[in-house]
């Protein structure tokens, strides 16, 4: 027996050995960023897509545009063109490209010349031209080129030689430049897509991306990961790490435990309720920034009722935005009193029109003659930098509207699932929300709120004002910045009237980031850009 | 002997064909459109769209239909997931060794670790220490998984940091899949990183596979006591005593064999809780198999890769059933006399 007992020990003895022997070795780890993100891409084309996680995994890794936003100073600077000058007329404007500027090379596609003006034109003209064979292939359209009319509002696109181009405009647009500058105004590969053309599989385009962005896409697992490299001619400065992996993790909880235990170095959208847990942890710390965003809850107007505004009205004075900003941001956002938050230079403080107050409500319900009334709710699933947990807003609101007597139906899928079927467009209300792509003021209204944005996925609201149309284009037009606020203040009344929307905050934009990351540089807007991210790799735990 | 297992073979065709005629009706019942939930192509051009009704005899009756319903899934056509339109045989052929992996080193914990504590247990002669073992395994067996795999991770990933969490690998690291278990393809892979990564995979295995193990090992220690103390009892083991045999000879030699028995009879039963057990751990541990692929196509209304994953996993389970039924009649003496008269 005892011979027994003593074997037993040893050999338990000598697997926990070997178990901490082969915990307590050196950790090696590639040189590299593990970046724990909130869901999977739709596309890899940041052209066909608005949802800011697709952005993110594309857009400033893959891809570079032809000029570019600097945050700090609020200038458009150069790209992949070095120069650019505007006719006397408006109507005009000249690029100079840049040399020597290198596509990414794949087992897929090898180039064979660097980039060139064709490749500007492919780019573009595949959206505005609806007879390229490119246009089609795109199945959910071109959403943030359609909401703000670009087809309409280009009337050529011109080569004039390899390395100089020029747009001829139909009318002029203060914000073309910073159109341009936006995410989704990325240059792909003219050479890549005749080739996919010819081999009969153009979808591939989107799908296995070629661009000139400082990372190049290596391989796509659903649900599990993203792995970039790094583009080893970039033309910009060089990225300091030599891998890129997006670790795809849709639970808010989760990416925190990950980079607690070091899976990964930084992590998407953390929860307000999260924070707390970052002062328990040294190693980890969190980056945050006024965000150029607002979370909303949009009517479709176009359905009964809330096509009458005094059912809009009475919603919107029914729920108790103060109470959502302490329970779902928990004070990491202002409370919105229009669209524009407070970090855009068009913003001018307004009293909030719309109070709580719940007698109001039930008055302006009774004398639009609505009883009984029952409304659905659409929560989005996911994560957004606007709006953390969308759900528990759809609870709070949907306890509010109990007190007026209104029953509220929550809604929610999965989020592909949930955007496809946003789309049928028979939805009674939406809660979700706008991450601006610059910092125009118009970048906050034509895209979500114009009668041209009323047809693509945008326009939540499905609204469509001539009054307030005519004040965005009269807003696009003059050029001067004095005049432009004036004109979106307008724009502001009106919606502040017709209440379309009810904007409920603008969150801060936050990362959580492990101590040994430097140089992050987060943007208040747009999708987020690994570049210039710094990382000093060692031990990985 | 032929004949007994082509009873059994029998039995596996009988219980599939029925779990497929359940899968067929319910495939039905899905709130899209029936060539839709079968073929998982999103917008079939024409000639697909004729292609779908040829391989699924749509047109035929409802028997026609079932026929080649069953012809298309046994010959690996599970149509292509709605959400990635990617073949569902694919994505699964990607998912299963993980949980396969998962699933077997927490089965060898459970044996390993189980079957000497519940030889210890049955020759304790102190009443506290067989006591206390069988509070502990009473305790694990009443524990939930989904309770214990948040402590654990709690207390030694986010408290200590002792160990990863979630995931099968750090993803700086890039493994070529080749079997598919990692724990193999980091050692087969010709990366300078091949030590680290296969001591990160793990680590990472680590923790979920010891909350997958905690039920069987459970399960294994109480009915190896029971059966030890029975075998224990018996004449022949009071003759091998009166001869001198040392008492670990005895236990090793004689009584094991015998009290393992019974122990393979309760594995099988314990099949199909494990199997849900796993997809519990999965999903608590982010682990890349079946289990989170099969809820995250829940989540999606993905029809065709709900159907793919039930069909993997439940086909699994009735092979795995009837195979150690199997093995439990070959190598119990008793039901194969029995077998034998019965012949």
């Amino acid at each position: 027996m005892s011979v027994l007992i003593k074997r037993l020990c040893l050999t338990t003895a000598v697997a926990c050995m070997g178990c901490i022997l082969v915990a307590c070795g050196p950790q090696r780890v590639p040189s590299g960023l593990v970046y724990c993100s909130e869901g999977n891409p739709e596309s890899f084309n940041p052209q066909l897509v608005t949802s800011g996680t697709t952005i993110d995994a594309t857009s400033h890794q893959i891809y570079s545009r032809l000029v570019d936003y600097d945050a700090a100073s609020g200038q458009i600077v150069p790209a992949l063109a070095t120069r650019w000058h505007m006719s006397k007329d408006g109507l005009s404007y000249y690029f100079t490209l840049r040399h020597d500027v290198q596509f990414h090379q794949t087992s897929r596609f090898m180039p064979s010349r660097p980039m060139t003006a064709d490749d500007v034109l492919f780019s573009f003209n595949r959206i505005i031209d609806t007879q390229h064979p490119y246009h089609k292939i795109s199945r959910t359209g071109y959403p943030f080129f359609q909401s703000i009319s670009f087809a309409e509002q280009i009337s050529s696109i011109e080569k004039i030689s390899d390395d100089r181009l020029v747009f001829h405009l139909n009318h002029k647009d203060a914000s073309f430049l910073s159109n341009l500058a936006t995410d989704f105004a990325v240059i792909l590969s003219a050479e890549y897509a005749e080739q996919l053309l010819a081999a009969g599989h153009p979808a591939d385009l989107d799908q296995y991306a070629i661009g000139t962005g400082p990372f190049k896409l290596v391989q796509y697992v659903k649900n599990e990961y993203i792995r970039y490299r790094k583009h080893p001619d970039y033309w910009g400065e060089m990225p300091k790490i030599d891998m890129l992996v997006f670790d795809i993790t849709s639970k808010s909880t989760v990416r925190l435990a990950k980079l607690i235990t070091g899976d990964c170095s930084v992590s998407a959208l953390p929860k307000a309720g999260e924070l707390s847990v970052v002062q328990q942890h040294p190693d980890i710390m969190l980056e945050s920034q006024p965000g150029l965003n607002v979370a909303f809850w949009a009517f479709n107007t176009q359905k009964a009722p809330f096509n009458d505004v005094r059912v809009r009205r009475a919603l919107a004075h029914a729920i108790d935005k103060k109470n959502i900003l302490r329970a779902v941001y928990q004070d990491t956002a202002v409370e919105a009193t229009g669209i524009l938050p407070p970090a855009s230079w068009a913003y001018e403080h307004n009293a909030d029109l719309i109070a709580y107050d719940p007698q109001k409500a039930k008055a302006l319900l009774n004398e639009a003659g609505i009883e009984n009334l029952s409304i659905d709710i659409w929560a989005m699933p996911v994560a957004r930098i606007y709006n953390p947990n969308a759900l528990k807003t759809a609870e709070l609101i949907q306890s509010d509207l109990a007190n007026i007597g209104v029953r509220v139906n929550i809604i929610s899928y999965d989020w592909s699932v949930f955007s496809q079927k946003l789309s049928e467009s028979n939805y009674d209300s939406v809660l979700i929300g706008w991450t601006a792509d610059n910092s125009d003021p118009d970048n906050f209204f034509t895209p979500l709120l114009s009668c041209s944005s009323a047809h693509t996925q945008n326009n939540r609201a499905r609204w469509c004002h001539p009054g307030l149309d005519a004040v965005l284009t009269q807003a696009r037009t003059v050029t001067s910045r004095l005049e432009r606020r004036y004109l979106y203040q307008q724009a502001e009344a009106i919606l502040a009237d017709q209440l379309p929307m009810v904007s409920l905050a603008h969150a801060k934009r936050m990362v959580l980031k492990r101590k040994n990351v430097t140089e992050t540089q987060l943007m208040p807007f747009g999708g987020i850009a690994f570049g210039g991210i710094g990382h000093e790799n060692g031990e990985a735990r | 002997m032929a004949r007994y297992l082509l009873r059994r073979l029998n039995l596996f065709l009988a219980t599939a064909l029925l779990m497929l005629g359940i899968l067929f009706y319910a495939t039905s019942l899905f709130p899209v459109e029936h060539s839709y939930a079968l073929s998982g192509v999103r917008v079939p051009s024409l000639q697909q769209q004729a292609q779908i009704i040829e391989d699924y005899q749509l047109e035929q009756g409802e028997l026609a239909q079932f026929i080649a319903y069953v012809q298309q899934r046994l010959g690996g056509n599970l149509g292509l997931s709605l959400t990635s339109q990617q073949p569902v045989a694919n994505e699964l052929a990607s998912v299963l060794p993980a949980s396969f992996e998962l699933a077997i080193v927490a089965g060898l914990i459970a044996l390993v670790l189980g079957i000497p504590l519940g030889v210890l247990a049955s020759q304790s002669q102190h009443k506290l220490t067989q006591h206390c073992i069988m509070a502990i395994t009473l305790t694990g067996y009443s524990i939930p998984v989904f309770w214990l795999g948040l402590l654990l991770s709690l207390w030694f990933g986010v408290r200590l940091g002792w160990l990863p969490i979630s995931g099968q690998i750090n993803l700086l690291y890039e493994i070529r899949p080749v079997s598919g278990f990692m724990l193999i393809d980091t050692l087969l892979s010709d990366s300078q990183y091949r030590w680290s990564a296969f001591k990160d995979v793990l680590l990472h295995l680590l923790l979920p596979a010891i909350t997958l193990a905690v039920l069987p090992f459970t399960v294994v220690v109480r009915i190896t006591r029971s059966a030890m103390m029975n075998v224990m009892n018996q004449t022949f083991i009071r003759a091998a005593e009166a001869r001198g045999l040392k008492t670990s000879k005895i236990i090793v030699r004689h009584a094991l064999p015998n009290a393992l028995i019974p122990v393979l009879k309760h594995l099988g039963l314990m099949l199909g809780p494990f199997a849900s057990y796993a997809i519990i751990v999965e999903m608590i541990f982010a682990w890349p198999g079946v289990g989170s692929w099969l809820i995250s196509g829940i989540y999606q209304r993905d029809y065709t890769v709900i159907q793919g994953g039930i069909l993997a996993v439940s086909l699994l389970i009735i092979f795995l059933n009837i195979l150690i039924e199997v093995l439990h009649t070959v190598s119990n003496p008793l039901s194969r006399k029995e077998l034998y008269a019965a012949n």
